[in-house]
């Protein structure tokens, strides 16, 4: 008896161990099926990110593989914290990010207001505002150093043809001539997404504010504006990624001078690399223009949750006044 | 006449070679051997491309060029001599990357090939190679370590190597009576008196651009003004007076210059010359080739050239490109018989008139050369003069001519002061150069 109850609890033991087996690889399984996107994952995001925050610790020469490159701890990271040319160029790249994404922001969010609407030949008008967007950074580079060269370039010669001074454009005024390619290239990104959100609005609320007399500043201001928030703020964020590694474009027109006037961040890791063959110090400066992006990131996120959440609130009150 | 010259050589060269065959040919072994190499997009090396069906005519050696531009060269070269086996048999370098390339061991010591009787040719006359562009391009491990001198050894053949020259509008000198100008003093003078005989143009053309271009230009000076960027213990000197004199030197033909100087890299004050806006050029040999062709240039036939104005001494700048076998390159001899076929006499008069370079004193002087282009007489006195330590070529140096070139368009866009910017530049080297271990044994 004692033996058939043994027999019984250790066949259900063996049942148990079995279901659990079961059970376990059932659990296993969504793991299973995400292995090969975590593996291509790893291999293709954490390794590069990995390679270069390793090599940020080297004194690495190009010369040598990662391996033969002394390791240096902290160091690359401390000098250039003392390095004021890092730190001017840092200076310059938050304020080309901010002019240029917030002028892009002001005038492609302000001319998709002023485009929402049916005339005739909308469509050709469009692709012709995101056409800048679409030609070559090289090449934009190139077109406004040429506009802007001081005695053969289109600005200067109507300039002086209508008898006005000239401008020193890529000398003086370096900065602001490379801010304002840049606008000119990339504010119909911002137009088109703008549109597209103010299209994709909901008529009814429109139709609301109308009927309750809504001048058109009004439904703009209270109505268009916050509901196109979620999307401006993400095409904001994404602008102002870019801004902060723009290259080519700076690198044509005026190699980061004069000076170090337009030599933003981007510029400055490049040239770190090839012509100072510093490696190991591009890679900490380029960790730590990812950890500036990724704060930035982090932080509009948290903004928009924040906004979201009041927003709930907002309408949690209004259901219980109701 | 001139052809009928060109018919006889090449068949009295072809002869020699059927000549050779029947005793001994050294190319016959690397018969059939297909050499890459890695050339740079630039004048010099366009006019190789047209004299390689040649060298494959006459050894039965095939060429494949991988032509990049040069700043895309180097990068693509710091990655293949690093890998185990390389791509390239035989490659040309910029001046600056023989400190780094010699550094890492990635170049052949040539000295093993020109000892071996089968490969170096008898007749090859090292002697006539220019000097000052062996020294700059070629040798590593003597004085400062980067230069020739009993312990240093020969690591590349100079090959699209160019100097400094000044040309200047022979109709505007003429108009206005000028002489063309010997002395710093005369030069600076001249060039700001210009504006004011030919209104709307500039005296000299020079490169000013931050970074690399800036500094360029400020070395141009430095050297016949009798400075040097370190004293023999690699103290920076570039702060002391002749300093001051060199970027005061670039300040004033900046401001006299054309329109917009302020920002001219090379294309650029190239730019202005061929355009007529500037009576004077002051810069490297290499643009030869363009002033006289009308699709480029509006100058055509106005312009003549002299020797770099002398200061307390004559010093030409020595830079361009020198050729060099990888230590990792699979046919390294074959590479060789290129490489001294191409610096030989007889290549580097075909490469003349084909249009590029020549880094020989004999081609400099030959008649069919300068019937060809007589400005090759004045560039051959010029070579003379060439100085292979003009800057220093060391691993840091890339940094210490960024810092220096940003810095000096500083002095010219914003009115920095000179004295207190060099000092900043010193200091600011000094560090570099400690950390690199320059001050190791003081």
């Amino acid at each position: 008896m004692a033996d058939a109850a043994l027999t019984t609890s250790s066949s259900s033991t063996a049942r148990q161990a079995q279901r659990n087996r079961a059970l376990s690889l059932n659990r296993l399984t969504p793991y299973m099926f995400m292995a090969p996107a975590v593996f291509i994952m790893a291999i293709a995001l954490l390794y590069p990110l990995g390679y270069m925050v390793w090599g940020s610790f080297r004194d690495w020469d190009p010369s040598q593989t990662i391996g033969e490159a002394e390791f240096v701890g902290l160091k690359n990271y401390i000098t250039l914290w003392g390095d004021p040319n890092f730190r001017e160029s840092l200076w310059v790249t938050l304020k080309f990010a901010f002019f240029v994404v917030t002028f892009e922001m002001v005038i492609g969010v302000g001319l998709a207001l002023l485009l929402d609407r049916n005339i005739r030949g909308m469509s050709a008008l469009r692709t012709m505002f995101i056409l800048p967007m679409m030609i070559a950074p090289v090449v934009v580079g190139l077109m406004w150093r040429y506009m802007y060269h001081p005695t053969v370039g289109t600005f200067n010669r109507t300039l002086d043809g209508l008898g006005l001074p000239t401008v020193d454009w890529l000398g003086q005024h370096a900065l602001m001539s490379v801010i304002i390619a840049d606008i000119w290239q990339w504010t119909p990104f911002i137009f088109i997404l703008a549109l597209a959100a103010l299209q994709s609005l909901p008529r009814s609320a429109l139709e609301a504010a109308r009927i309750d007399g809504a001048t058109a500043w009004q439904q703009i201001w209270y109505i268009k504006l916050p509901l196109m928030l979620p999307v401006l703020i993400v095409t904001g964020l994404l602008r102002l990624i870019d801004a902060f590694k723009v290259l080519e474009v700076i690198l044509v027109m005026t190699e980061g001078g004069p000076g170090l006037s337009t030599e933003i961040l981007a510029l400055r890791i490049s040239r770190t690399a090839t012509e100072f063959r510093e490696l190991g110090v591009a890679a900490a400066m380029s960790n730590y223009l990812l950890l500036l992006l990724l704060a930035l990131t982090m932080g509009m996120f948290a903004f928009t949750r924040w906004q979201e959440a009041r927003a709930a609130r907002v309408r949690m009150a209004a259901e219980e006044d109701s | 006449m001139f052809d009928i010259m060109k018919k006889t050589v090449q068949a009295g060269a072809a002869a020699a070679l059927m000549a050779g065959t029947a005793f001994a040919n050294p190319y016959a072994e690397y018969e059939g051997t297909t050499l890459i190499v890695n050339f740079p997009a630039h004048p010099h090396y366009d006019a190789v491309m047209k004299i390689l069906p040649e060298f494959t005519k006459q050894t039965g050696i095939e060429v494949e060029v991988d032509q990049l531009p040069y700043l895309k060269m180097r990068e693509r070269q710091t990655l293949e001599l690093a890998q185990d086996e390389g791509e390239y048999d035989l490659i040309a370098y910029v001046v600056f990357s023989k400190a780094d390339y010699v550094y890492a061991d990635q170049l052949e010591n040539l000295a093993k090939y020109f000892m071996n009787p089968k490969l170096a040719d008898p007749s090859y006359d090292a002697d006539d190679l220019i000097d000052g562009y062996v020294y700059n391009i070629g040798f590593a491990g003597g004085s400062k370590g980067y230069l020739e001198g009993k312990t240093g050894s020969l690591f590349g053949i100079p090959y699209g190597s160019e100097t400094s020259i000044l040309g200047y509008r022979t109709d505007i000198f003429e108009k206005h009576g000028l002489e063309v100008p010997e002395t710093y003093d005369e030069m600076l003078e001249i060039a700001c008196k210009i504006p004011e005989l030919e209104p709307g143009m500039g005296g000299v053309a020079s490169r000013a651009a931050s970074g690399h271009h800036a500094s360029h230009a400020f070395l141009l000076h430095l050297a016949p003004l009798g400075g040097r960027v370190f004293d023999e213990q690699w103290n920076p000197i570039v702060n002391n007076e002749v300093g001051v004199a060199a970027a005061n030197a670039l300040k004033t033909i900046v401001d006299c210059g054309p329109e917009g100087a302020t920002n001219f890299g090379f294309g650029e004050a190239l730019g202005s010359f061929l355009n007529g806006d500037t009576a004077m050029f002051l810069d490297t040999t290499v643009v030869a080739g363009q002033i006289n062709d009308p699709s480029k240039s509006q100058v055509v036939g106005k312009v003549d050239w002299a020797l770099h104005p002398m200061g307390t001494r004559r010093g030409s700048q020595t830079g361009g490109f020198g050729i060099g076998i990888p230590s990792n390159a699979e046919n390294k001899e074959a590479a060789f018989l290129l490489m001294q076929w191409l610096t030989s006499k007889e290549g580097d008069k075909l490469v003349a008139l084909a249009g590029g370079n020549p880094s020989r004193f004999s081609t400099h002087a030959d008649a069919d050369v300068n019937a060809k282009f007589p400005h090759m007489a004045t560039f051959g006195e010029a070579l003379k003069y060439a100085d292979p330590d003009w800057r220093p070529i060391i691993p840091v140096w890339g940094k210490i001519n960024a810092d220096l070139g940003t810095t000096l368009s500083k002095v010219l866009t914003e009115d920095l002061d000179i004295q207190e910017a060099l000092d900043g530049v010193a200091e600011r080297t000094k560090a570099v150069m400690e950390e690199a271990g320059y001050y190791t044994w003081n």
